[in-house]
């Protein structure tokens, strides 16, 4: 168990060196430590978990690599892995292209652990910032699981932006998503409980590795072959965040026949709760039920966790894949002065996943903020003496004076916050 | 062969897979050759070729008469990042110049960023006559933050007459960048508990004194913009 230990350890403190300033892209980390419950299925029934997680994200693009391990009876054994990039097209009239991919590892006490690459495509139409719909499709191919060679996924989904946001009420974020999933399943010829069963003596056998036959076949002591399978998952969620305070709640519903969906994945609910306490340290709790992913070879179990979150710079959980909501509260903006005859601009707004300015300054190109914390915002700019005009815009949203400063009209029915920077390079 | 063996509705769903796939492909394409076109080095291309070329004329008669081009390149830029039309590009390209203009005549020979503070004042809704306080002023004083005051005061609601000579009296009272600033924020308080804005100013500026200039004694070095034209 070295090797876990000191992968861990390394990629704990890479996790937790500062991203360079300069950098044009962001790098986000965080890392999660608490204690996870189950009461059945392949985890120890009490662990440590440890979940350290890496985000590096560019205008169009987020590649994230996240790995969690569990102690227990001493033993630091890794649970997981998964590497993901997420490829968005600029959004036109309102649709874009999506394109995601992942590769991950499911390690548990009872099985080799199993593999997957998975690759999904979609086609996101957006509704104002505040809603929108998406429909896509994508492959899965799964090693070493027993039951599941391969699966195409078709998914499709809603999601919407809850009650104006306030300061009081916050953010909250709807979201349905419809996920079928039809894939080919390795089943032993004597099975004919399925009336979809598509294997019987008649059919011809396909080319089940030897190792997955010779696995049944050792379980049952019958033959194997392929047969076609699908189920279908409804999932609804619900997403607030207000004030320091972010809950999110999950429940579902899984269509199938019999054979495809045990008892126990029908129905699940879960919900989590995270209270920042700074911008950078939260307290996390929640449990419920998740359902079996056959595609994994994990089964349905029950789970309850309690933890501590640890940020250089939190990564937003994302209510809707790909996307979020656009939270027009931006909180707080102000100017400091910073080295080298530097402006610093540092603007406080949450659930957000880009901000940008223009203005004179930029030749009223946009400028994109790098996150420093959970709700901060900054970039410095080489601001010359004099007033400014300058506007910010989030996560791709109309253009909006900042808070807290001055206004004035612009020359097209927009509206422009003011900014004086004086000769002492101070700012108001 | 395997698909053979798969059912209708399994072979619907591969299907609307593909298209999907084939969808989301077109439309990666259409952005991204879109996406090219956005970031063309010069964004004053994008106009018409008319008002490109009333625009450079604009731009050189500005430059010819001493007045910071980089004021109306400015406004034409704003205007294409905002997506307004060429017309309306121009039309605010040309107010900006007469006002640039106009803040020169009326404030004499300043630095640009002063004179294209003063223009942005009368786009706000300030007279030209009402810069005149302005025209005198002690060495190393600024009157920017006075400027932005006035400006969102207007944007706000308040009558143009009140917020003149508001801000003209803290002015000559030798008011500071910090009076003007908190004049603003009770003023901007009152308005959003919801007070009218010229009473909110009337309210407030009575209780905000002037504050005599930094430098103490006789202003030296008080210079007098004042402009032969």
């Amino acid at each position: 168990m070295n090797e876990p230990k000191v992968a861990i350890l390394s990629l704990t403190v890479a996790l937790l060196v500062p991203a360079p300033r300069g950098l044009a892209a962001q790098i986000v980390s965080k890392f999660e430590a608490g204690q996870y419950s189950v009461s059945d299925g392949v985890l120890p029934a009490s662990t440590i978990r440890l979940a350290p997680t890496f985000q590096f994200e560019m205008p169009h693009a987020r590649i994230s690599a996240r790995g969690s391990a569990f102690l227990s009876d001493q033993q630091l054994q890794i649970a997981d892995g998964i590497v993901s990039g997420t490829f968005t097209s600029p959004t036109v009239y309102g649709v874009r292209a999506e394109m995601i991919g992942n590769a991950s590892r499911a390690v548990d006490e009872r099985s080799l652990g199993t593999d997957q690459v998975d690759v999904q495509t979609r086609v996101h139409v957006l509704f104002r910032q505040n809603g929108g719909v998406w429909l896509g499709g994508g492959v899965a191919r799964p090693w070493r699981i027993a039951v599941v060679s391969s699966a195409d996924v078709t998914d499709a989904g809603a999601w919407a932006k809850v009650g104006e946001p306030t300061a009081t009420f916050g953010v909250a974020t709807l979201t349905t998503t419809f996920t079928n999933f039809s894939f080919s399943k390795i089943a032993s010829v004597h099975d004919t409980s399925s009336a979809s069963l598509s294997c019987s003596t008649a059919a011809p056998m396909v080319a089940v590795s030897s190792e997955m036959r010779a696995l049944l076949s050792e379980s049952t002591g019958v033959s194997a072959c392929e047969r076609q399978s699908h189920f279908s998952d409804l999932e609804a969620a619900l997403r607030w965040e207000v004030g320091a305070l972010e809950l999110s709640a999950q429940m579902g519903h899984r269509f199938g026949d019999s054979y495809d969906v045990t008892p126990d994945s029908r129905r699940w609910t879960s919900a989590t709760a995270t209270i920042w306490l700074t911008d950078r340290v939260a307290i996390i709790g929640g449990g419920g039920r998740q359902p079996a992913l056959p595609l994994r070879g994990l089964p349905a179990r029950s789970f309850g966790m309690a933890g501590l979150e640890i940020a250089y710079s939190p990564i937003s959980k994302t209510a809707v894949p790909v996307s979020l909501p656009h939270a027009v509260l931006v909180r707080n903006f102000e100017t400091r002065p910073a080295a080298n005859g530097m402006q610093k601009i540092i603007i406080r707004v949450g659930g957000v996943e880009a901000v940008d300015v223009m203005g004179d300054f930029s030749d009223w190109s946009p400028l994109t903020l790098t996150r420093r914390g959970r709700d901060l915002w900054e970039l410095a700019l080489p601001l010359s003496p004099g007033m400014h005009q300058i506007n910010v815009r989030v996560d791709g949203g109309p253009w909006m004076p900042p808070p807290g400063m001055p206004t004035m009209r612009d020359a097209f029915n927009g509206e422009v916050g003011l900014l004086v920077v004086n000769r002492d390079r101070g700012s108001h | 062969m395997r698909s053979r063996r798969f059912p209708a509705t399994a072979l619907v769903v591969r299907r609307a897979a593909a298209l999907t796939l084939r969808a989301a492909t077109f439309v990666v394409c259409a952005a991204t050759t879109l996406r090219a076109q956005d970031t063309e080095p010069d964004r004053l291309a994008r106009l018409d070729q008319n008002s490109r070329i009333t625009i450079q004329i604009l731009l050189d008669s500005a430059e010819a008469a001493g007045l910071p081009a980089r004021a109306l390149r400015s406004i034409a830029l704003e205007g294409v990042s905002k997506k307004a039309d060429s017309r309306a590009i121009v039309s605010a390209v040309r107010q900006e110049f007469t006002l640039l203009r106009t803040a020169r005549a009326t404030l004499g020979p300043v630095d640009p960023e002063e004179l294209t503070a003063a223009a942005a004042l009368l786009r706000a809704g300030a007279k030209p006559a009402q810069l005149a306080s302005f025209r005198v002023r002690q060495k190393g004083r600024s009157d920017l933050q006075a400027f932005t005051i006035w400006a969102d005061l207007i944007t706000r609601g308040v009558p143009s007459e009140d917020a003149s000579s508001a801000i003209t009296k803290l002015w000559e009272d030798g008011a500071d960048d910090a009076t003007f600033v908190s004049l603003w924020n009770n003023v901007q308080s009152d308005i959003l508990r919801g007070l009218n804005p010229g009473t909110a100013l009337q309210n407030r500026i009575r209780e905000t004194p002037g504050r005599p200039p930094a430098t103490k004694g006789p202003p030296e070095g008080q210079q007098e913009n004042e402009r032969s034209e």
